[in-house]
Order: structure tokens, then C-alpha cells, then sequence
């Protein structure tokens, strides 16, 4: 934890953003997302490797399962706006269940950061068997003139081997 | 519509498919059934010459990983004078695993059942109890790891379960050419960027091992984003410029898709397209300067792919290299890897720039990947209907093409890269495995 912990207040806008992120997600507005992003932003999902127990790391230093950054993540969005994305057609449900939020100072004086549990859940057409994922998320938000933003997304799935054909969801 | 009885026996069906191949013909049963998928364990995997690791996997003595040869889990590690051993990853005493972990570092496993000890290589040097219980009678020698013969080409490691089987190279057959543009770009080779992301999935490992041996059919149309979006320096009109390349009766294929105004190796940056002036042969360099898409399949179920992939629309873009393995898991089921290759003397500029192109592209959150397996597995959920278990697929395209006489290359090289030449090629080693015939 921080040694100034922070103020209430300030945590709990946090939290807000930090929901209201995910609405934006699970309900497919996706430049409403893009726009509580900063310009700089990272969106990381290192691969977790299974390795002996006392191994220096189990998520890979180099691997990623997704690397990235706004100008990728608008090609993302695009291409989700096409009428190609077949991957996403019919469109994935998804639920973010965001929980255990906790803030603390960040590396400079605007920013937090935010510590937080998610699990997704993700249906798509009629299949009856849905894709679970657990996440540790280790975001970074600011705070701007135009209200909180999104400046880092570091998550990590709980599963080496992740049971899905594929990930055409934001997480 | 062509319909069989369902009494039909297992090795006429084989029969009949062989025939059908040369016929243009595949039966869609092919890609969802357990008796096919129980008869490649037994004929196929038990015989071919299979992917294991890149050697930058494991570069250290006592790296090891953990792969599959079909059904079989391996412990493929690098040993402390750094040979590469591949052994069966169950203990001879009592048949626990000894490495549970996907990776790691030893220079001995032990067996946490009974504490039998085998050095990486998978030599016995521990047994608990030694003298007093087996009395002398127990010759360590004869009980370490079972061994797996290993090979390898320019850092691919291969395994073969078969101690009769012709030795890699003969396997490869001429396919090293092409397999070179992806491992000797770059006058050091190249290393993995790292761990491989691997899923499973709904899909049978044949449909992608037949996609990258060159389907540039499917990309404008399953990819076609990239193309409206103008992030894929090709369009719908001249995608099928190109050749096909196959290596008769070996099974492996390359598609090699040409960009009618595309510059020389386009998307590299310029110090290594001199370096590859330098790794590459001449006819390598004629070949390979003028493909923008080069997608392969070693059979029976490695692939590679370079390309490149542009973030402003119309540009060229950045190139990268992937490679992946299809190790199958049950009828229609199957686990992918997914590795990024990049030269191992490049820029990190490069490597970086490289490797988040491939994510954007490739990996299970690729923009590609993503769409390319969505339509695999319902090509596999429709290969699991009893009404097609008569149906064949047309694999007509191509037909009556001739191969190329003035191709630099090996192999039997055929215009345009829209084809299905490869793919008859493909099938028709798959069933000679099947019929025992290989």
C-alpha cells in the first residue's frame, strides 16, 4: 500500500471510472471507450507460462497476449466497425465483473494506481457453454482537465491455457 | 453427391479416399471423427518427423520445455555438454510425470512418486534403496527415459517416434529452401520473442496445417478488413499473382503471394535485406524478393508465415514471422501455438516493431487469428454431421496447371497462388500414412 493512502473521495471517483469503463465495454460502445483512454496508453496482457514453483516469473517478460497502444487499439475499433470482423458476428456478450478495487498513488502526481480483480464472462450465439476468464488488472488512470482516464491496462489471465477458440473481446 | 454406406469399413474408406485426392475429391469426414483421429495417432504421428522446439527455446544446459509427438507428452531439454534430448516425459519405474512445469531449468528430474533420478539427458542415476531392494538386479542403463530420436534444421528441433524412419532431412526433401526465408533472414538466424501463446480449440489441426500451405483463396474474404481498411498492402484484384509451391509425395507446401507494384522485400528494414543478400542464396533471393505473403506447412502440422502488416492504411508496413504448431487433442480438438520469430541481430527497434505487429495480426487476440478460427470451427462442427459422411470438398483448382519451368526454386511450382495443387499434395501424404504406405 501507499504511504499517503488515497482520500475517499478521490478512491471512490476511481472506482466509478473503473465501472463505467467496463459499461463500455459490455455495451459495445466502443469509442466512448477509446475516448476514456490518454493518448499514451499501453494495454498489455503478458502470458502466464507454467514453470516450477520457485521460478523468477510465471508471466513471460516478452510475451504478450495483447501489446497495445492507441494507435493499435484504434485499428482494433475499426476493424470491429467493418462489416468483416467475423469473429465478432454475431457479437460476443460480455459482463465485466470488476471487484476489489484499490487505489494508491501513482509515479506522478495526477496519476493512481489501480489495482483490481475482473472476470469476464463471454457468451456467443447459441452456444449454452460460456468462455470464463479470471484477471489481475494493475491499471494506471489519470486525472485530466476532461475528467479520469484510462494510461495503462496490465492484466493477466489466471490460465496458462486459455479454453477459447480465440479473443475477439476487450478485456 | 457421392454417399457411402455407413457399414463401410475404416480401410476402404482410406482407400477410397486416396483415390478421390487425385480426383480432386476429400471427404469432409475427414476433419471430425474419431476413427481418423485414432487411426493418425497410430499411422501418422507414430512415423513423421514432428516440431518440438525452436533451439532459442531452450538455450541454456538443463532448459527444458514440454511438447506433445501426437498423443505423447515430451521433455525436450538441452543437457549440460547442450545437446538436445527428447525423452518420454513418464517415469520407467512406475510411469509419473517428471516434469509437471511447461518450462524450466534441471540438470536432474526426480520423480516424486518413488525418487528415481535421471539426469536431463534422461541417463538413470538415482534409485532409492538400490542395494538393499533390488539386490543387484537392476541395471540402471537399461531403465532411463524413453528416448525419442531428435534432429533438427537452422533451430528447428524435430522428434520422431520411428527409429526406421529416413532421417529429417530426406523428410524435408528440398522443402529447407523455403523453409530458409523464414530462418535465415538475418545472417545470426533467428530466436523466438518468446513463450509461445498456445489455446485450444474447437478445430481440427488438419484445416490449419491445409490453410497455411497456401490458402490465399480465403484472405480476401476471411480477412477482408485488412484489405477495406487498407492495413493489408494487397487488394482483392491481384491477390492470386503468385506461385504455389509443393514438394511431390512429401506433403509440405508454400504459398508465395506476389503485390504487382510491391518493392523487393518490402517491409524489411534495409540492413537486413543486405544481410539476407548474404544468407540467401541467389535463387533464394529471386524467389523470395518479389513474395509480399509466404505461408507454408511443414507436414504434418507445423506452419510459418512472413508478411507484412501496415498501420497506416496504404503504407507497407512492418514484416514479421510466425510460426505454429497444431498438436491435436481429440477428433476436431486441438491445442495451437503460436511463436513470433524475429533475427536474432536485429534491432530491438525492429524486433519490437515486429512483434507488435504480430500480436495485432496473430495469437489468439490476432485480428486475423481471430477470424480465421472462427471459421474453422464451424468447418469442423459441420465435418461432425452424420448427413456428410458421404460428402466430398472439391480440391479441383489447378487441376491441369503445369509446373513453372523457369522457377529458380525445388519442388513443383505452379501459377497462380490461388490454387489447390498444394493442398492434393498435402492429402495425398496424409493418406499414404493412413494406408500404412509411408
Amino acid at each position: 500500500m501507499g504511504e499517503q493512502p488515497v482520500d475517499r473521495d478521490t478512491a471512490s471517483a476511481i472506482q466509478e471510472f473503473m465501472f463505467r469503463e467496463a459499461l463500455a465495454l459490455d455495451e459495445r460502445r466502443f469509442r466512448d471507450w477509446l475516448a476514456m483512454l490518454t493518448d499514451d496508453i499501453r494495454y498489455e496482457a503478458p502470458l502466464r507460462v507454467i514453470r516450477e514453483g520457485l521460478a523468477v516469473w510465471d508471466l513471460s517478460p516478452t510475451s504478450r497476449i495483447f501489446d497495445d497502444d492507441r494507435q493499435t487499439l484504434e485499428v482494433r475499433i475499426q476493424r470491429l466497425e467493418t462489416d468483416f470482423a467475423w469473429a465478432e458476428q454475431p457479437p460476443s456478450q460480455t459482463r465485466h465483473f470488476v471487484t476489489n478495487v484499490l487505489a494508491d498513488p501513482g509515479d506522478n502526481p495526477d496519476e493512481y494506481k489501480v489495482h483490481s480483480n475482473c472476470f469476464i464472462y463471454r457468451s456467443r450465439g447459441t452456444s449454452p457453454t460460456p468462455s470464463l476468464y479470471s484477471l489481475s488488472r494493475k491499471d494506471v488512470v489519470r486525472r485530466t482537465e476532461d475528467g479520469w482516464r484510462l494510461a495503462r491496462r496490465w492484466a493477466a489471465f489466471d490460465q496458462a491455457l486459455i479454453n477459447a477458440h480465440n479473443l475477439s473481446i476487450l478485456i | 453427391m457421392n454417399t457411402k454406406p455407413e457399414s463401410q469399413s475404416l480401410a476402404a474408406w482410406v482407400e477410397e479416399t486416396r483415390e478421390g485426392i487425385d480426383s480432386g475429391r476429400f471427404p469432409v469426414r475427414a476433419f471430425n471423427d474419431q476413427a481418423v483421429y485414432d487411426l493418425e495417432q497410430e499411422r501418422l504421428f507414430s512415423k513423421t518427423w514432428c516440431f518440438l522446439a525452436h533451439e532459442s527455446e531452450i538455450p541454456h544446459p538443463g532448459d527444458y520445455v514440454t511438447r506433445y509427438i501426437g498423443n505423447n507428452n515430451l521433455i525436450v531439454a538441452r543437457d549440460e555438454h547442450g545437446e538436445i534430448h527428447a525423452n518420454l516425459n513418464m517415469c520407467r519405474h512406475r510411469g509419473n510425470v517428471m516434469c509437471k512445469a511447461e518450462m524450466g531449468n534441471a540438470s536432474h528430474f526426480r520423480c516424486s512418486y518413488h525418487g528415481w533420478t535421471y539426469k536431463n539427458s534422461g541417463e538413470l542415476v538415482g534409485v532409492p534403496y538400490m542395494k538393499e531392494g533390488y539386490e543387484g538386479r537392476l541395471k540402471r542403463k537399461d531403465w532411463g527415459l524413453v528416448r525419442v530420436r531428435v534432429d533438427s534444421y537452422e533451430g528447428l528441433v524435430f522428434g520422431c517416434l520411428d527409429p526406421e524412419a529416413p532421417p529429417l532431412d530426406e523428410y524435408l526433401g528440398g522443402f529447407q529452401f523455403y523453409l530458409d526465408l523464414y530462418l535465415k533472414h538475418g545472417l545470426g538466424g533467428v530466436e523466438v520473442h518468446g513463450p509461445p501463446d498456445h489455446w485450444i480449440a474447437d478445430t481440427d489441426w488438419k484445416i490449419c496445417t491445409e490453410n497455411f500451405a497456401g490458402d490465399g483463396y480465403h484472405t480476401p474474404v476471411a480477412h477482408q478488413w485488412g484489405f477495406h481498411l487498407g492495413y493489408f498492402p494487397s487488394s482483392g484484384s491481384t491477390h492470386s499473382q503468385g506461385w504455389a509451391v509443393s514438394i511431390r509425395g512429401k506433403g509440405h507446401g508454400i504459398g508465395l503471394g506476389h503485390g504487382p507494384n510491391f518493392p523487393p522485400f518490402g517491409g524489411f528494414p534495409d540492413d537486413l535485406v543486405a544481410e539476407m543478400k548474404q544468407s540467401l542464396s541467389p535463387e533464394q533471393v529471386e524467389v523470395f524478393s518479389r513474395t509480399r505473403t509466404a505461408v507454408g506447412s511443414v507436414f504434418p502440422n507445423l506452419s510459418f508465415l512472413m508478411q507484412p502488416f501496415s498501420l497506416e492504411p496504404g503504407e507497407i508496413g512492418v514484416r514479421f514471422v510466425t510460426m505454429r504448431l497444431y498438436h491435436p487433442v481429440g477428433p476436431g480438438r486441438m491445442e495451437m501455438y503460436s511463436w513470433c520469430l524475429v533475427p536474432k541481430n536485429a534491432s530491438q527497434e525492429y524486433k519490437k516493431e515486429a512483434y507488435r505487429a504480430y500480436t495485432l495480426a496473430f495469437g489468439q487476440a490476432g485480428t486475423f487469428e481471430q477470424d480465421d478460427f472462427e471459421n474453422w470451427t464451424k468447418v469442423t462442427q459441420a465435418a461432425g454431421m452424420t448427413m456428410v459422411r458421404g460428402v466430398d470438398f472439391p480440391y479441383i483448382m489447378g487441376m491441369d496447371s503445369a509446373p513453372d519451368p523457369e522457377f529458380p526454386g525445388p519442388g513443383h511450382a505452379v501459377v497462380p497462388y490461388v490454387n489447390d495443387t498444394n493442398f492434393r499434395n498435402l492429402w495425398s501424404r496424409w493418406a499414404d500414412y493412413l494406408a500404412g504406405e509411408a
